[in-house]
């Protein structure tokens, strides 16, 4: 991409990425969520204690409500491989198409099939049968994260595939593209950074209750497994799996590492930049504050190690973005050392007793859930961003991938059309989830007959 | 592998319009079958839990066809541009409207989200139906393969198509039509009280508003593509998806004749697939004909993907498959029976 704003390639791109972001602010929480709701089914069978079934009943509201958005804003990005990047699909559908169709055919059958039974299916299903469709949603849930993940991790680490005769590629392992160490990585990070959505979700919303003084016994329930969760995921989302995230870039890609960082001059004992701003021109960071050594032993594990820098590579292959890239990934970072600093302090004061009297620190909870939508977007900014110019890294460049036949009359009209369709579905998504909240947790019996007993 | 591969795609697509394609005819009827805001309730209680589950086989044969003909993808995706979108946008407008239309019990909520549902089952109805229109009659393709289209050029069938001219728009009206029908022998089949005395009714007008179409559909297509009719005279596939649509027609008739309705919607479904399997056997191997020369057309074996990719989608496809149809186990036990507004309805929350 160039900044010149006719050119096609931009327009998909930003169409692409735009439906893909907003798609993305739904399954995450999903996927956050998914376990909460099996975790306080299962503390209800063992237990028998209602407060469980009340959250997981009121989770499951917002779970599907969730699920609704997550599944129509889903079906334009399939789509959209053919619609605005044929090309791509032409070159490389014989392998992502794989993961694509069994995405469908292993994941949202089993999650479709069962996430009315969760929503609706408690009285007629009994408290086993209840869990278990939780526990098949779960499951869904994450299987059709893994086969995007893999999808992607191929567009960033290509595995299993030949250059057939016609020039197009084909598979030659699909246990090798389908166990790309890329993916495995990516997935566990990615997992865990949605499991930090849901903790903070489920914490806000125990902070708004506790703030509020309602439903106690329920905002206790959310604070403690929100804060609780979001502290072990948060830091595992920085360490290990970040960690390793991080070297697997510098590994295969030290290019965009390069970029991410802002390096333009390789060398050994790199800093890690803190705060600073890229400037492409001049090729340097303005007003650097640098942690010395600190990139090279992230990286390499040697505070000594050498570290390339953009200069070392020809600039055709830079990442096209790199400031946007370098803002990405270290406003991630920052948000995610905040994450972790702000859940480790809720989990000492819950450790002393005094997380529910803190009225600062629950409205620093109740304000805070954005933030993991924030870091989550800006993770995937920074992997999309940073795998430019190629739309298969090292084989397939992103301006060969766009629909050639498409005019930009097209895509510029679709996509004001999804910017319009889906601020209006976001705004009728905050309305209903706004509205189940002030309904509240304790109200409500398993949902079943509602015409019968007008609830409203 | 490619024949059997054909096959697969065509059978994924074929469900879709079976499945999806009674909530879209349900949609159509809603505001005609059901007048009482109850009566509307009761038929969104009949399609409501489902509509995701349906909406996957169109996924799930959006992969397949990225994975196994990505050649077709790139180019009818691509060529359809316009009028996929308005599908994708119909079918979130058709999914919220879903979804949300029960969460409030509120006539003026309700009656917002029954508009946006007949209106996006209708636009969904004869979008799909011009879709497969198009996919008869045939689109520009050019040497490379590649075609884009207008909404309407000169409305003729020949050179350089838009995506309506008087075949698709007479096959779009048609697919309305006998998708209402479907819809309406679905609804029959699942509630009860006047909708259901509507619902039956309707069925027995529109499929007898069927049969005539169907020969006159059939007569232009016999003007529009001649050669399909030619190579289908001597494919028993042909042979065979045409016997099942008749069976399934006097098993329809018989159905509402008896009000067997559970007969009735099997003998509808019958119809669909028949007809559908009918044209996909014999656009074979064609997948997609070009209205600017034949030689262009993109046959099933130029849109494949590598030996190997379909080897391999050939292993896991089978078992997924299974899978999917144990869950259908589960669904169509847990939803069988006439809908029940004390058990079934999406409620309101």
């Amino acid at each position: 991409m160039n900044s010149n704003l006719s050119d096609p390639a931009f327009w998909s791109r930003l169409q692409f990425g735009f439906t893909l972001s907003y798609h993305y602010l739904f399954p995450q929480l999903t996927m956050g969520l998914a376990w909460f709701l099996v975790y306080w089914k299962w503390r209800a069978l063992r237990t028998g204690d209602e407060k469980y079934n009340q959250a997981a009943r009121f989770w499951a509201k917002i779970f599907g409500l969730n699920f609704a958005v997550g599944v129509v804003s889903g079906i334009p990005m399939e789509f959209q491989f053919g619609t605005n990047w044929a090309g791509f699909s032409r070159h490389a559908g014989g392998v992502i198409g794989q993961t694509l169709a069994m995405e469908g055919m292993f994941a949202f059958f089993l999650e479709s099939a069962f996430v009315g039974a969760l929503i609706w299916g408690e009285r007629r299903l009994g408290p086993r049968y209840h869990f278990m469709a939780a526990a098949a949603v779960a499951v869904g849930s994450w299987t059709s994260g893994y086969f995007i993940i893999v999808t992607n991790a191929f567009m960033q680490h290509p595995v299993g595939y030949q250059v057939e005769a016609n020039g197009s590629l084909g598979l030659t392992s699909l246990n090798a593209y389908l166990l790309n160490p890329w993916a495995w990585i990516q997935f566990a990070h990615n997992q865990m950074a949605a499991v930090v959505t849901g903790s903070f979700v489920v914490a806000a919303l125990g902070a708004f209750y506790a703030l509020r003084g309602l439903y106690p016994t329920q905002a206790r329930l959310y604070l403690r497994a929100g804060t609780f969760t979001g502290l072990i995921a948060s830091i595992l989302v920085a360490f290990p799996t970040g960690d390793q995230q991080a070297k697997m870039v510098g590994r295969h890609q030290p290019v965009t590492l390069a970029a991410m960082e802002g390096r333009f001059v390789g060398g050994a004992k790199a800093g890690v930049a803190i705060i600073g701003q890229p400037n492409v021109a001049a090729r340097r960071l303005d007003n650097p504050i640098e942690v010395p050594g600190g990139l090279s032993f992230l990286a390499y594990g040697h505070f000594g190690s050498f570290v390339h820098g953009l200069e070392d590579y020809p600039q055709d292959i830079w990442p096209d973005n790199i400031e946007l890239l370098y803002y990405s990934f270290h406003l991630m970072i920052t948000l995610g050392t905040l994450f972790i600093l702000l859940m480790a302090y809720a989990n000492i004061l819950h450790w002393r007793g005094r997380l529910e009297k803190s009225t600062l620190l629950l409205w620093v909870l109740m304000l805070a859930f954005p933030f993991p939508y924030l870091a989550n977007t800006l993770g995937w900014m920074t992997a999309e961003l940073g795998r430019q110019p190629w739309l298969l890294y090292n084989l397939f460049y992103t301006r060969d991938g766009y629909s050639k036949v498409v005019s930009n009359g097209n895509t510029i009209f679709t996509l004001i059309g999804f910017v319009g369709l889906y601020f209006v579905l976001g705004l009728l998504f905050l309305f209903l989830v706004g509205r189940e909240v002030s309904h509240g947790p304790e109200t409500e019996e398993p949902l079943a007959s509602p015409l019968a007993e007008p609830s409203v | 592998m490619i024949t059997a591969w054909y096959c697969i795609v065509s059978f994924m697509l074929i469900v879709y319009v079976a499945t999806d394609g009674r909530n879209f005819g349900a949609g159509m009827l809603h505001w005609v079958v059901a007048r009482k805001p109850e009566e509307r309730r009761q038929v969104v209680a009949a399609i409501g839990p489902l509509w995701s589950w349906h909406e996957v086989w169109l996924v799930g044969f959006g992969g397949t066809l990225v994975a196994i003909f990505p050649r077709l993808m790139a180019a009818a995706f691509a060529g359809y541009y316009l009028a996929l979108m308005l599908i994708l946008w119909c079918l979130i407008l058709r999914g919220v409207s879903l979804e949300v239309g029960g969460h409030i019990n509120n006539p003026l909520w309700q009656q917002f989200w029954d508009f946006v549902f007949v209106v996006s089952s209708c636009l969904l109805a004869i979008l799909f139906g011009a879709a497969a229109g198009n996919l008869g009659r045939g689109v520009p393709l050019d040497a490379q393969g590649n075609f884009s289209m207008a909404f309407f050029t000169d409305f003729k069938t020949r050179g350089y198509v838009g995506l309506l001219d008087w075949y698709t728009v007479s096959v779009a009206i048609f697919a309305a039509i006998m998708l209402a029908a479907h819809g309406a022998t679905y609804l029959a089949l699942r509630t009860e009280g006047p909708v259901h005395e509507r619902s039956a009714t309707y069925a027995k007008y529109l499929w007898g508003a069927v049969a005539p179409l169907f020969l006159l559909i059939s007569a232009e297509s016999w003007v529009v593509r001649p050669d399909l009719f030619r190579s289908g005279l001597y494919d028993p596939l042909c042979w065979l998806g045409l016997f099942v649509a008749i069976v399934s027609a006097i098993t329809l008739i018989s159905g509402l004749s008896t009000r067997r309705e559970t007969r009735a919607f099997i003998g509808s479904n019958g119809i669909l697939v028949g007809v559908l399997a009918t044209g996909a056997a014999a656009m074979f191997p064609v997948m997609l004909y070009s209205t600017l020369a034949p030689e262009n057309s993109l046959t099933a074996n130029a849109a494949a993907a590598s030996q190997s990719a379909l080897r391999y989608a050939a292993v896991w496809w089978p078992v997924a498959f299974v899978l999917a149809s144990t869950y259908f186990v589960f669904i169509s036990r847990r939803y069988s029976g006439k809908v029940s507004l004390k058990r079934d309805t999406q409620g309101f929350y």
